[in-house]
């Protein structure tokens, strides 16, 4: 108060006096609250606005924009929105609980026994997350079309029987299609906290005569069942936000789901209006889905972790340890090994029904693709730089809230955090239509641009980067920035000479994850796509439309080298399992 | 002042052929018609154009655009292809964004240029070279705004492994034989325009019970008219629906076992146009673009991917019918702009997708 009423007398004075003034009031302010500010700005346009714009926007008239309650009318008077909406629900959940079924066994094994084959089965982990759902989905359609598919095919050459043995396009086919690529989130959440679990727990299971298989089921899953369900959680999100993969195999399959309903309102006259509303309960389930999980947990100990360093020794299986890894492997051939070696097979196909043969083998798909497709190049191009870009956005933005909130910098700093989290709860084709119906019209006229695709990125990612500098910054005691600053250096002086070279490695770990991430998303970019800024994902989705599987299987191949390259220079700079490290 | 262009031209060539260099760009820009040439001109300082399509397949439209950048060296096409409904989508959003960014619009519905050009969104132009198209489809719209630049043919084909010619349908209601159950595959009427017009049509003939019939035959439902294709050449499926001749011919070239039928009905034909919208961030570019989807050129182009030429001067792709010995369906404007979308909701009744 005092200082302002200084600056408000200081024009009296002169300039010389002012500018003392001037200094001594923003010496006053501590950088931090600047930066703080621009932070809640930066959060405020990333995922406050087009949310509520969402919210506001179902409620109003097009083109008027008079307040009305008929776009909800619209949104579930039909039998069939509503059963898309069912058909999404039963979906996420099937999805889920296929991959916590491939999953836990498979963390279980590779955290607490002494299973062989854990460097392949991490392979297989690392593998299924890096590629894209709807690249898994088309290499599906070629093993296990009802006719066509390998699988069918090798089944009727040795039953002689008639019909399918597995038909991609069915219920059954596209959750597993979608399990098997969502299973490593739930790996990941799982194996971390087995990673925690000391063996006391086990042997004081042991020791009251419980085996090994009962001290697993009554003792070691029950202690990491919270993150069993916030994977279950995270995949049930995942799924009824998936866009490309209902679309490839739903269509055929005749199953419409939330995603290709949401698409539907987007048809000419495009009705914003109709989606948003349309969109509203995918949030109310979202919110639904961490009450229940509240619930579950409520008071009940998950402390596994003690003072007392407990010991943890792994656990001898005998035989079993190859039943287990057999498990592992199967997960991979179905997840990674069968989808990828036929994708390569069609990617150099004239006709990829017509199998491995010579005059079947031609390199023409890829020919067009490098050279006569102009927009193919073009697109890997905006996917790296994208990307790039978001990731570093989202890396930044996270690093200095992850920072002021754990150095409780300013008060209300944990709003921040949550922020920076929320949109993780968010189903990213919903966060689309946000950003569009917030940013595509003037004024901001952010439509067909690079910038609204990059900020759609950065925010629908922002959690993954929080997540990652969070732990990286509790990492860091805040004695060594005290030492600096002790010895006369600056906050950020402090922050840029010791803290950030110390969690270096964790933040340039986190910017691939988003990057990667980033580089395959499809239903956060589908609307918000120009001519000129298409990226692989999309690209590959207007290809998929006619079918011509060999050109994308082609077009897949070199998205996959491209995420291989930046996984490889992330495996070597961050160490090898810097993808699935869950800090 | 032609004279000394032309002379000026000369010079650079001879000078270029000295050095070796751009020799091609320039006998091209000499040995464009005067029209052109202006509008060349005009749609070098645009530097681009965008073209938002439905109409060829992913192939076709990609050689179209390069075959048209080569041609007018300096005026880049940004080809935006995809199904005709997901091309007019585009359009809605960015109407609806209020942003502008396309400058040719191809459709193989109809439909969608009555519609714009009735909410006045479209540039009136008619290109000098389509007085040298079929005559009969020379005027598509008697005030301009819009002009054909795709006769599309769609049939049936079918798999000759599995399926031999004699068994094979004949016609389209053969299609709702118990015998094709599980055996056919067809596009989507919320994605292919052509699809949305063969249901027109086909509702127009024999009323909205043959999908009910069809549907009894579980069809493969796909996306765009093509879709079928590929599923026949990997023997997913044996008999394609409503399948464009175009990709059908360019796929037996390649060696695939499929056959084109002539349903005894007759064949649909998408006799559809293509339109400048009125905000057209390029409009020169993009009236030079309609010069050349006009052009003996890019029949020849298209020809070369067995689409249907659009002009005498250009004879039909090998392997298909001459024209004037096909019977062609064709649903009028205003059937299509009317029905194809209600054909596309009574589909998602009928087939739950």
């Amino acid at each position: 108060m005092t200082n302002s009423a200084t600056a408000l007398r200081e024009p009296a004075t002169g300039s010389a006096g002012r500018r003392t003034g001037l200094l001594g009031r923003l010496r006053q302010v501590e950088p931090v609250a600047l930066v703080w500010l621009v932070l809640v700005l930066l959060l405020l346009f990333l995922v406050v606005a087009p949310l509520a714009k969402l919210f506001m926007v179902s409620f109003e008239t097009q083109d008027t924009g008079a307040f009305t309650l008929s776009n909800y009318l619209t949104a579930y008077g039909r039998a069939r929105y509503l059963d898309a909406l069912v058909n999404s629900l039963i979906l996420g959940l099937t999805s889920a609980t296929i991959s916590v079924v491939l999953a836990v066994p498979m963390a279980w094994a590779v955290s607490r026994t002494d299973m062989p084959g854990k460097g392949i089965t991490w392979a297989v982990v690392l593998g299924a997350f890096v590629m894209p759902p709807y690249l898994g989905a088309i290499g599906w359609i070629l093993l296990a079309g009802p006719n066509s598919g390998v699988v069918n095919q090798l089944w009727r050459a040795i039953t002689g029987a008639e019909g399918a043995f597995f038909n991609v396009y069915s219920f059954e086919g596209l959750s597993l299609v979608i399990a098997l690529h969502s299973f490593p989130l739930v790996f990941i959440f799982v194996k971390a906290a087995l990673d925690l679990v000391s063996s006391e727990m086990e042997d004081a299971a042991n020791i009251l005569g419980a085996g090994t298989w009962t001290a697993m089921r009554k003792v070691s899953l029950p202690l990491v069942w919270p993150s069993i369900l916030g994977a279950f959680i995270i995949v049930f999100l995942e799924t009824i936000a998936l866009f490309g993969t209902p679309a490839i195999i739903g269509i055929p399959a005749r199953i419409n789901v939330v995603t290709t309903q949401l698409w539907q309102f987007f048809e000419y006259p495009v009705r914003v209006e109709v989606a948003a509303a349309y969109a509203m309960p995918l949030l109310l389930i979202t919110i639904g889905m961490i009450v229940v999980q509240k619930l579950m947990l409520a008071r009940k100990g998950f402390v596994s972790q003690t003072g007392k360093g407990g010991e943890r020794r792994v656990i001898k299986l005998g035989p079993w340890r190859w039943a287990l890894f057999g498990w592992c492997a199967c997960v991979g051939a179905l997840s990674v090994a069968m989808p990828l070696l036929i994708l390569v097979q069609a990617s150099f196909a004239k006709a990829w029904g017509r199998g491995v043969s010579l005059d079947n083998f031609t390199l023409r798909n890829y020919q067009l693709l490098l050279f006569e497709h102009e927009m193919a190049m073009t697109s890997i191009w905006n996917t790296i730089w994208f990307s790039a870009a978001a990731a570093t956005l989202a890396v930044l933005i996270a690093l200095l809230v992850a920072y002021i909130v754990n150095r409780r910098l300013v008060p209300f700093g944990e709003a921040l955090g949550f922020l920076a989290m929320a949109p993780f709860v968010i189903p990213g084709i919903v966060m689309a239509i946000g950003f569009y119906a917030a940013y595509a019209s003037p004024p901001l006229a952010l439509y067909g641009t690079a910038a609204i695709i990059i900020f759609a990125f950065t925010a629908r990612f922002l959690p993954i980067a929080y997540a990652n500098s969070s732990a990286a910054i509790r990492a860091v005691h805040p004695e060594m920035e005290e030492a600096a600053r002790i010895l006369g250096s600056g906050r950020l002086h402090a922050i840029s000479r010791v803290t950030a070279p110390l969690i270096k490695k964790a933040l340039l770990g986190g910017w691939l994850i988003v990057f990667i991430v980033a580089s395959r998303e499809l239903s956060a970019a589908i609307f918000l796509v120009g001519p000129r800024t298409r990226t692989m994902s999309v690209l590959l989705y207007d290809l998929s439309e006619a079918g011509n599987f060999e050109v994308l299987a082609a077009f897949g191949g070199l998205l996959l080298l491209i995420t291989l390259v930046f996984v490889a220079i992330g495996m070597k700079l961050v160490g090898r399992d810097f993808m699935l490290r869950r800090s | 002042m032609q004279n000394a262009t032309r002379r000026h031209v000369l010079k650079a060539a001879a000078g270029a052929a000295v050095y070796g260099l751009a020799a091609p760009a320039l006998a091209t820009a000499q040995t464009l018609p005067p029209h052109e040439r202006e509008l060349y001109e005009a749609a070098k300082r645009e530097g681009e154009i965008t073209w938002y399509s439905g109409q060829y397949s992913a192939e076709g439209s990609e050689a179209v655009g390069r075959a048209f950048t080569e041609r007018y060296p300096g005026v880049r096409c940004n080809v935006v292809r995809s199904t005709s409904q997901v091309a007019f989508q585009r359009l809605s959003q960015d109407a609806r964004a209020r942003v502008a960014q396309c400058d040719v619009f191809s459709s193989t519905n109809s439909g969608h240029f009555t519609l714009l050009k009735r909410e006045n969104r479209l540039t009136q132009f008619r290109p000098r070279n389509a007085d040298g198209m079929l005559e009969s489809i020379r005027v598509a719209d008697p005030d301009n705004f819009y002009q054909t630049t795709f006769l599309g043919l769609f049939q049936l084909g079918h798999n000759t492994q599995k399926v031999s010619e004699a068994e094979a349908p004949k016609s389209w209601t053969d299609l709702l034989e118990p015998k094709w159950r599980d055996q056919l595959a067809v596009g989507h009427p919320g994605f292919s325009g052509a699809i949305g017009v063969w249901a027109v049509q086909m509702r127009k003939m024999y009323g909205w019970d043959y999908f009910k019939r069809l549907e009894q035959n579980r069809p493969q439902i796909g996306r765009s008219s093509q879709d079928p294709v590929t599923l026949l050449n990997a023997g997913e499926r044996t008999v394609g629906v409503c399948v464009p001749a175009g990709t059908t011919l360019l796929s037996i070239s390649r060696g695939n076992p499929l056959r084109l039928i002539y349903p005894t009905e007759g064949v649909l034909a998408t006799i559809a146009p293509s339109a400048i919208p009125r905000n057209a961030p390029h409009p020169n570019a993009a009236k030079l673009f309609m010069e050349y989807q006009a052009s003996k050129e890019m029949s020849q182009v298209i020809r070369g991917l067995f689409a249907e030429p659009l002009r005498p001067d250009v004879p039909g792709p090998e392997g298909s019918l001459p024209l004037d010995q096909i019977k062609l369906l064709t649903p009028t404007l205003e059937e299509q702009e009317k029905g194809v979308p209600e054909v596309r909701e009574l589909w998602r009744d009928t087939f739950g997708v």
